[in-house]
């Protein structure tokens, strides 16, 4: 009888003991935010371009543009199309485009449309290629929209690591001088107006606009020659623009830029170069207008830093010849 | 008396605790629990808020056919939740089950086309149909989920596993949310959380001892109230007092006892002092001092 009480009585201290050797519910603890801000991490990145450059290579195997899919758009694919054409008839090769990266730009940006920037190893006898690729929204894939060689001699500025990734910029931000739509907006105009232009001493030298300006000087010449007139229109496409901030605090910009070069004569038919006769849409007679989908890539230094704005990468892409 | 009475009562306790230390050493809580909750959505989405309630456990998922597991930026994640039908695992209700809510994207089934195609499409094919049997023996059948096709770029990680996928938290970096999805379209049919958690149980084993210790106490005291020990205590008792007495008296040793041996060994060591080592000196005198004492006794 003892034993029986004794044993109770321990079932039921056990009991009573044991409801506090339960721990409490936790609590859930407020939400922390991520280490690493950046929209694409190195694999990320590694894995966007590794299939652009299986599918570009694809497409250039066949020369097809068909062949050209999800990841490569807009002037891109309008390029490398025109590239295959150009490359019919012994014409010249597609542009080389290194699938090796030694640097990848990606953002820290929270919303659509989004960029990474490659700058490829440098092909043999060439600059290292500077390729771009945007994001629309969040259910579509980068695709490379642009590319253009650095220009001899041009230096890229030190970005964030892809783990912080850089800031996009908007267009008007004022933190840098000039801001980007503002630098953007000369350099077209210094284009516009050429060499003797006074905007030519807001940036540093550079050979994308000496061969814009002596192609423009030959053909000037040419055109007056046959009483006609050469005109070159230069658009930049603002929605296609993008701005990274770099380490220093300046801003590298992306800009496309329409340029459209119309040849005109008096009493007399007009000729393209045969290598840019398959591109040639309509029937020339007297003027012919060639069209380019240009990519320019400037760098504007941060406030603390020396130097003017530079151009350090753009390429003249002829995508088509019209007849008017 | 009264000390075995108080051993008694201390037996008494022992056993009490002895018995509640067993019973709660029985019933102690686990140390790992796993609540779970049943879901029906083909994307189960874990916030990273409770993925922090276990930093050591693992977080699970069942389903049927193959489930992918990814890890996006937390802004990332959300916009590519706003198309999607989802099950958000909150937190814990209790220790056995978590809490959920869901939300669902109401999506416009394609109307028909009132297409006036008039093409008379009189192809005789004879295709065979799988009949509703077949369709019925291979279980329902479900279309691939429409985010299946869109990007995948803002996934920072992916792990894949057939009916079952479980990822370490760990593995998954603060702040993300862990997204599950079914590739096949099949509803997946479980979430479950394993936690370790510290239990308060550092006491039960300490009163298991000290119940076992009472009880033994308690054991011994019973022993002696059973078994009378009073005749030999008595004798022990008149032991004492007889060599209280003997020495009081001045008698000498008892032949082989020890006294006796000192007394022959000392005097033995006195005869041989002549031929003794320097370095014994000590040693000696102490001895000697001693037999000195036990003569002047005796």
């Amino acid at each position: 009888m003892r034993g029986r009480l004794a044993l109770a009585t321990g079932v039921a201290a056990a009991a009573l003991t044991l409801s506090a050797c339960t721990p409490e519910l936790p609590t859930t603890p407020p939400a922390s935010s991520p280490q690493q801000p950046s929209a694409l991490l190195e694999e990320q990145a590694a894995r966007v371009i590794d299939e652009t450059f299986a599918q570009l290579e694809a497409a250039d195997s066949a020369r097809d543009p068909d062949l050209l899919g999800n990841r490569i758009g807009g002037d891109a694919a309008r390029v490398r199309a025109a590239q295959y054409l150009r490359a019919e008839d012994d014409g010249p090769s597609p542009s080389e485009l290194p699938s090796s990266m030694q640097a990848i730009y990606v953002t820290d940006v929270e919303s659509w449309p989004r960029i990474m920037v490659g700058v490829s190893d440098a092909p043999e006898e060439s600059t290292p290629v500077v390729g771009l690729w945007v994001q629309e929204d969040v259910s579509r894939p980068y695709q490379l929209r642009g590319w253009a060689p650095m220009l001899p001699g041009a230096t890229l500025p030190a970005m964030p690591s892809t783990s912080t990734g850089a800031s996009q910029l908007l267009l008007t931000d004022d933190s840098v001088e000039p801001s980007p739509r503002q630098a953007l907006d000369d350099y077209l105009e210094l284009l516009r107006q050429g060499s003797d232009s006074d905007l030519s001493d807001r940036f540093d030298d550079d050979i994308y606009r000496d061969r814009l300006f002596s192609a423009r000087e030959t053909l000037t010449e040419a055109a007056d020659d046959a009483d006609g007139d050469y005109i070159d229109t230069i658009q930049p496409r603002i929605e296609g623009t993008f701005a990274l901030s770099t380490a220093d605090g300046g801003a590298l910009i992306f800009a496309p830029v329409t340029i459209a070069s119309s040849f005109s004569v008096e009493d007399a038919t007009v000729s393209v170069p045969s290598a840019d006769r398959p591109l040639v849409d309509g029937d020339l007679d007297d003027k012919v207008t060639h069209h380019y989908r240009d990519l320019v890539v400037i760098f504007v230094p941060g406030p603390e830093a020396e130097g003017r704005p530079a151009v350090v990468a753009a390429d003249h892409h002829l995508v088509r010849v019209s007849d008017s | 008396m009264r000390l075995r009475t108080i051993a008694l009562v201390a037996g008494a306790l022992g056993i009490v605790v002895l018995a509640a230390g067993l019973v709660a050493d029985a019933y102690r809580p686990e140390r790992t629990v796993t609540p779970d909750v049943a879901v029906d959505s083909t994307v189960v989405v874990i916030e990273p808020e409770v993925m922090a309630l276990a930093p050591e456990g693992r977080v699970g998922v069942s389903g049927s056919g193959a489930i992918e597991a990814h890890i996006a930026r937390p802004v990332d994640a959300k916009a590519w939740l706003g198309d999607v039908s989802a099950t958000y695992v909150t937190g814990l209700s209790d220790w056995e089950s978590l809490t959920t809510r869901s939300a669902d994207r109401v999506v416009a089934s394609p109307s028909p086309t009132a297409s006036p195609s008039a093409s008379p499409s009189a192809s005789p094919s004879p295709s065979p149909s799988p009949s509703a049997e077949a369709e019925a023996a291979d279980g329902p059948e479900f279309e691939e989920p429409a985010f299946m096709t869109a990007s995948r770029d803002h996934w920072r990680e992916t792990w894949r596993g057939t009916d079952r996928i479980s990822v370490r938290t760990i593995d998954v970096p603060a702040g993300l949310p862990l997204i599950v999805t079914s590739t096949t379209g099949a509803p997946l049919t479980q979430a479950d959380l394993q936690i370790d958690r510290d239990v308060n149980d550092g006491w039960i084993n300490p009163l298991i001892w000290w119940g076992a210790v009472l009880t033994a106490v308690g054991l011994v005291a019973l022993v002696f109230f059973i078994v009378d020990l009073r005749p030999v205590q008595a004798r022990i008792e008149e032991s004492m007092a007889r060599l209280r007495r003997r020495r009081a008296a001045g008698a000498p040793p008892s032949p082989n006892s020890r006294r006796s041996r000192r007394s022959v060994s000392a005097g033995q060591a006195g005869a041989d002092d002549s031929g003794a080592p320097e370095g014994d000196d000590d040693q000696t005198d102490t001895d000697d001092t001693d037999d000195h004492d036990e003569q002047e006794r005796s």
